[in-house]
């Protein structure tokens, strides 16, 4: 968390140092404009790290910590469902909306139905997980019980500490 | 090699059982999509990365043949092939096609499928919006060559669409908002790759997989995803501006209105330039991972490969107006200096890959090929890249042949050949089976040829004063020896591509099965089966240096820690 959020804070320091020397510089207006969003960009992002570092109190998740165990990562990653229509559908109303822009209104139109019908869609199949039977390939649940390894031989001098 | 002092958790320390394992997933059991459907909805980062590589495959074929007309056009003067309405609308695709289709896309690609593989992650952070992404650049992809098919044809104003040149009054066709709205639909697939790829990077490591332990692939398309977030909106935005210029009667960018077309070069540079490390970064990734494994050695200089690849990226944030130099509107010595300090970051980097091969046990097979053939080829390219930000040489050779030799040694070494060593060195993952490596070496060495003898006389050709983009040239302006020499050069740079093509429909069926880990790789990709179960891994070796399956695997030569 803390490397994250020093990485994000580092590129929105750089991009700040430049463009203050740019526009200081140049007096050129749409570079300044570009390099002052990007800077408030990555300080939006290292901000978000903050919090949650704040939040967490400084402890560690699992993969920041350089002597965590496969079984520290125990508990629900998150919701992966396993197929989805509504991206296609989407990115077809995407398609739509483009040739609209280009040649009329009807296009459009058509385009926005399947836009906005899709993102609907796309939304209420995350709600109904709550309550509806399991969608295959949902969610993931990493398993806290160590299975006998077969295929890597690792030494003990290798492994880590409880 | 050494083994390691210290590292948290050695041995003698209580707990310590010497077995570890596995987030092994609980999957809900239940029907999967195959076929077409399977295509169309799948989730899988896998699924979904294979459909990006072969898009953009396609995409490369298809500007590629672009290219093989244009260089036919040009092998004689007064040639007529192809007129010059054509010929400006294939110099425009090509340039768009190989980089917003190839390019990015080849490496978003990538990211798709190795990146959450080599960290250890089950599936991409958002996996249905990894689905949209796919479907947007497709989009795009389709929208942009549509214009091929209008009356007008396509866009014909160079694929950096200059302004007042792309204002309605100069490009009336449809085949300019095609291209405007094409180009704008991969810019959402990228800005939402970015947003997904960087979320992966950041929230689903595998518990160990620390930020510095990540492969240096997995760092560079960190960065380039870095850059993709900040360049592709104001491209997005450039190209809004312009369809209401072109629609609504708005003149951003036409100075008849009181507008700038000054502003568009900059917006579309400010985009223009990270675009080019966006194409070059996760390539260098590839030849990194390539070298490591092929040598048998971890990376050379691993934080200092990182610091490089970073610095790299904020540099490129400061650099677009060295493509502006002759406008005269720009702030030179910023620019240069800037650019010209890029170069130390990417010599970094060369020195470290020399010194990761440094008395490695080296497998010349086809993947190192590729690998080699991209330094010996970006390296001509970045050093005239050097020349080219002294705003002297530059106010000579601006839009000349000389700058078409620099970018395309830059792409072709970086983006085409890294491209090709990742497809030789990643196959066997997506598909189980080994590429042929008779047909890759003869397909390496064809490229190699092809591309040195098609840009190398475009140098020259620039030095004599031959301006970019014109579909032909007169008899006795002494171009033409080096034309065809272009030409011949760009048939066995065809040929040569072809070979890898039959190479790929060979393998896929009829390839040498490869096993989960075919070249004693380093990394956590190797650790799975070829190709990866649904939600990736079955077991993961524990993660204590930044390749956990080599110590895994070698016990006795454990990775050096904190070198």
């Amino acid at each position: 968390m803390r490397l994250e959020m020093r990485t994000c804070f580092g590129a929105a320091l750089f991009l700040g140092i430049v463009c203050t020397i740019y526009w200081f510089w140049s007096n050129e207006d749409t570079g300044t404009a570009c390099l002052l969003f990007s800077f408030c960009a990555y300080a939006l992002m290292g901000s978000y790290f903050f919090l949650q570092w704040k939040r967490r109190k400084g402890v560690p998740r699992p993969e920041d910590r350089d002597d965590a165990d496969m079984n520290d990562g125990e508990g629900e990653i998150g919701y992966f469902p396993a197929a989805s229509i509504w991206p296609f559908g989407i990115g077809l109303g995407g398609i739509f909306l483009a040739v609209g822009l280009i040649y009329g209104m009807w296009y459009l139109l058509i385009g926005g139905v399947f836009v906005v019908g899709s993102i609907i869609g796309f939304v209420v199949e995350a709600e109904a997980r709550e309550e509806g039977p399991a969608d295959p390939g949902m969610p993931i649940t990493a398993t806290g019980d160590n299975p006998p390894l077969t295929s890597f031989q690792v030494p003990s001098s290798h492994s880590q500490g409880a | 090699m050494t083994l390691i002092q210290e590292r948290p958790g050695g041995p003698g320390e209580p707990g310590a059982t010497g077995l570890v394992a596995e987030p092994l997933t609980e999957i809900v059991p239940g029907p999967r999509p195959r076929g077409v459907v399977k295509f169309v909805t799948s989730t899988d980062h896998k699924q979904i990365g294979l459909n990006y590589l072969v898009t953009s495959f396609i995409g490369f074929l298809a500007a590629g043949i672009m290219a093989e007309v244009m260089r036919t056009q040009l092998i004689g003067p007064n040639n007529h092939l192809v007129g010059p309405a054509s010929y400006n609308q294939l110099v425009t695709m090509h340039g768009t096609v190989m980089l917003f289709v190839f390019g990015g896309p080849f490496a978003f690609g990538l990211a798709n499928y190795i990146l959450p593989l080599q960290i250890g992650a089950p599936d991409m952070a958002f996996p249905r919006f990894n689905n949209l992404s796919y479907w947007l650049y497709l989009g795009g992809f389709l929208v942009m060559m549509a214009g091929f098919l209008t009356n007008d044809g396509a866009a014909d104003f160079g694929w950096f669409g200059y302004a007042p040149l792309t204002e309605a009054i100069h490009s009336p066709g449809p085949g300019a908002d095609m291209w405007i709205l094409g180009i704008a639909l991969t810019g959402f697939s990228g800005i939402f790759t970015a947003v997904n790829v960087i979320t992966t990077t950041f929230t689903l490591r595998a518990p160990g997989m620390v930020m510095f332990r990540m492969p240096i692939f997995v760092w560079n398309e960190l960065v380039t995803l870095f850059l993709v977030l900040l360049a592709f909106p104001v491209l997005t935005a450039a190209m809004a501006l312009l369809w209401c210029d072109r629609h609504l009667g708005t003149s951003f960018y036409d100075p008849a209105g009181g507008g700038q077309p000054i502003l568009w070069q900059n917006l579309f540079w400010f985009f223009g330039h990270p675009e080019v490390y966006i194409l070059a970064l996760p390539y260098f990734g590839v030849v990194t991972e390539v070298f490591a494994t092929m040598s048998k050695k971890p990376v050379f200089g691993y934080k200092g490969m990182i610091a490089a690849t970073l610095t790299i990226g904020g540099l490129s944030m400061g650099v677009w107006a060295h493509h502006m130099y002759t406008t005269g509107a720009v702030l030179l010595p910023f620019f240069a200096a800037m650019t010209v300090l890029i170069a130390v970051p990417t010599g970094i980097k060369f020195f470290n890959w020399i010194g990761t091969m440094w008395q490695g046990v080296l497998t010349l097979n086809t993947a190192m090929l590729f690998s080699l053939g991209f330094l010996v080829i970006f390296l001509c390219g970045g050093i005239t890249g050097v020349m080219l930000a002294q705003p002297p040489l530059d106010f000579q050779l601006h839009m000349t042949y000389f700058v078409v030799a620099h970018f395309h040694y830059v792409l072709v070494g970086t983006t085409a050949f890294g491209a090709f060593a990742s497809i030789y060195y990643w196959f066997p993952k997506y598909t189980g089976r080994l590429l042929d490596e008779k047909l890759g070496k003869i397909s390496f060495a064809l490229m190699f040829i092809g591309t040195n003898l098609t840009y190398f006389p475009m140098h020259d050709l620039g030095l004599r004063g031959m301006p970019r983009r014109v579909f032909t040239y007169p008899v006795n302006a002494g171009w033409t020896f080096l034309n065809e020499l272009a030409t011949i050069g760009a048939y066995i740079l065809g040929i040569g591509v072809l070979f890898t093509v039959i190479n790929i429909f060979h393998s896929m069926r009829r390839g040498q099965i490869a096993g989960d880990n075919p070249w004693d790789g380093q990394t956590l990709e190797w650790a799975t089966s070829s190709p990866p179960p649904e939600h990736n891994f079955e077991i993961l070796p524990p993660i204590r240096s930044e390749r956990p399956l080599w110590d895994a695997n070698h016990p006795d030569q454990l990775t050096e820690v904190g070198h």
